[in-house]
């Protein structure tokens, strides 16, 4: 893997897509900033906020940065680079989630610190939050993965309301789960083992799905 | 020095309806090989599979020593390549390509990248998207001759460009080709290009190689010879022609292997030899292709 290349690529997207990266860095600092000073209607204004921004600039990302690498036709004028698939895919992946960590580390640090400083809300919600924050991982990187193997927009916008979907009836179930739900109001966290699994579950999805896109691009035999 | 810039072996790609079938041919370095093929004869799969952007069904690749598509990054560190469906970045400038595309080739040479922005009339801080096709084409093509590649792969980089902005790409490809250690794989179904500048000469059709030569032996033998039958005379016979055409008494053949004793060889069947005219590129290449479809040449 040339380490160098793959840098040079990520800078490259970063620059093409500094505007959406910088409104979303801003507007996820604002998100955070409402969380924190914001009451107890803040805390909830801003956590939409939060949520709706990574959402939008993890599909925005993928759909800019890999599909429209083909509509676009600049595909050609990348893979002609000194670069092999690994390197291309390594890049997509690394430069799209880099980006998308630093607010969803804003997302899951605001949360968790708003709620271990501010006496009038429920720390036991923590685990709920963290394994709801991981699903919004999780279908970011179906995004990436789907994007990046059909390299279809038509894919890549199945994969952003699958991902939505999934994100609200995976909320819905999660908050149903007894020994989840039963220490949510509390003020304490409760590990509970369904907690656990599920977060465990969630991160083994990622590394599989981050897994398949390398295998899935290493079979590809056209690759413009 | 390896004496072969590209090998091709036996490749073969199958797609549903288009089959690139056992493409075989060499490239030595420093020579420019024109490829020609109609619209969808092949060209270019032949040459995204040089550029080991698709992988071969069968086969074996080699482009400057190194076996395609397995070692394509090593390989095309030393390769420029335009091809006609190739973008730039819309919304970047001419002048962040070059520094782009300077940061990874350590051979870029920014005082031909600063000659080459004058010759092709472009500004560093022009946006991609503001340029005509020409001028895309031709910021496609400083960035690819600026790295100094040892190999340039060029994959109908003409098409669509109006006369002077065409003269204009192939004027700079003329200047390249000073540089004896360059090659050049220059593809299109504009002959005349390809004639300019080229000194080998592939045509493909159909996913096939049908003739392959240097380009002064393509124009040596390949003759039509008008002729005119006496009454009692019959229509003379020689291997390597692949047309008859006009009428009767005033037949014209045309043949891929001409030598003068055909002339005499009329004249003994007893027809006169009116004229031998020599033929373009365009006349051989349509030719070679009617008669292969035609089923007149082996």
């Amino acid at each position: 893997m040339n380490v160098a290349m793959v840098k040079r690529l990520i800078l490259k997207d970063w620059y093409l897509q500094r505007v959406p990266i910088i409104g979303s860095l801003i507007a996820g600092a604002l998100a955070l900033s409402v969380i924190l000073f914001g009451g107890k209607p803040g805390f909830i204004l801003g956590l939409i906020l939060l949520v709706t921004v990574l959402i939008g600039v993890g599909a925005q990302l993928a759909v800019a940065t890999m599909v429209f690498e083909r509509k676009e036709q600049t595909l050609p004028f990348v893979m002609s680079l000194p670069i092999s698939y690994k390197e291309y895919t390594a890049s997509k992946i690394l430069g799209n989630l880099i980006i998308f960590l630093i607010l969803w580390l804003a997302l899951l640090g605001g949360s968790f610190g708003v709620l271990a400083i501010s006496p009038d809300k429920p720390f036991g919600l923590i685990p709920f939050v963290a394994i709801m924050a991981t699903e919004i991982l999780v279908s970011t990187c179906l995004i990436y993965t789907v994007a990046l193997i059909t390299e279809h927009q038509g894919w890549a916008i199945g994969a952003i309301i699958t991902g939505n979907l999934a994100l609200n009836g995976i909320g819905y179930y999660v908050a149903h789960i007894g020994s989840i739900a039963k220490g949510m109001e509390g003020h304490s966290i409760q590990w509970s083992p369904a907690a656990s699994t599920i977060l465990a579950a969630e991160f083994l999805i990622i590394v599989l799905m981050l897994g398949l896109t390398f295998l899935f691009q290493s079979r590809k035999k056209d690759f413009i | 020095m390896n004496s072969i810039s590209v090998r091709f072996e036996g490749v073969s790609k199958h797609y549903p309806h288009f089959t690139l079938d056992n493409i075989g041919f060499e490239l030595p370095t420093g020579s420019i090989l024109g490829f020609i093929g109609p619209n969808g004869a092949g060209k270019s799969t032949t040459i995204r599979i040089l550029m080991g952007l698709i992988h071969q069904d069968q086969g074996a690749v080699h482009v400057l020593g190194r076996s395609m598509p397995a070692e394509q990054a090593a390989a095309k560190m030393d390769i420029g390549f335009v091809s006609e469906d190739m973008r730039l970045y819309a919304a970047a400038t001419v002048g962040w390509h070059m520094e782009f595309i300077q940061s990874i080739y350590p051979r870029w040479d920014q005082s031909y990248a600063a000659s080459l922005l004058q010759r092709f009339d472009l500004k560093p801080q022009q946006r991609i998207r503001g340029l005509s096709h020409g001028q895309r084409v031709k910021a496609a093509l400083l960035l690819a001759l600026a790295r100094r590649p040892r190999l340039l792969v060029l994959d109908e980089p003409t098409t669509g460009l109006d006369p002077v902005a065409r003269q204009e790409v192939l004027g700079e490809l003329m200047a390249v080709l000073a540089d004896e250690e360059r090659t050049i794989l220059f593809s299109s179904h504009n002959t005349l290009d390809v004639e300019q500048i080229s000194d080998q000469i592939v045509f493909i059709d159909r996913g096939r190689i049908i003739d392959a030569d240097d380009k002064e032996s393509f124009l040596d033998r390949w003759r039509r010879l008008r002729l005119v039958l006496s009454q009692d005379a019959v229509l003379p016979r020689f291997s390597g022609i692949v047309d008859v055409a006009g009428s009767g008494l005033l037949p014209v053949l045309t043949t891929n292997c001409f030598e003068p004793r055909m002339i005499s060889e009329c004249q003994e069947m007893g027809a006169t030899v009116q004229a031998v005219d020599t033929m373009t590129l365009e006349e051989i290449f349509v030719a070679n292709v009617q008669s292969r479809r035609g089923g007149k040449l082996v």
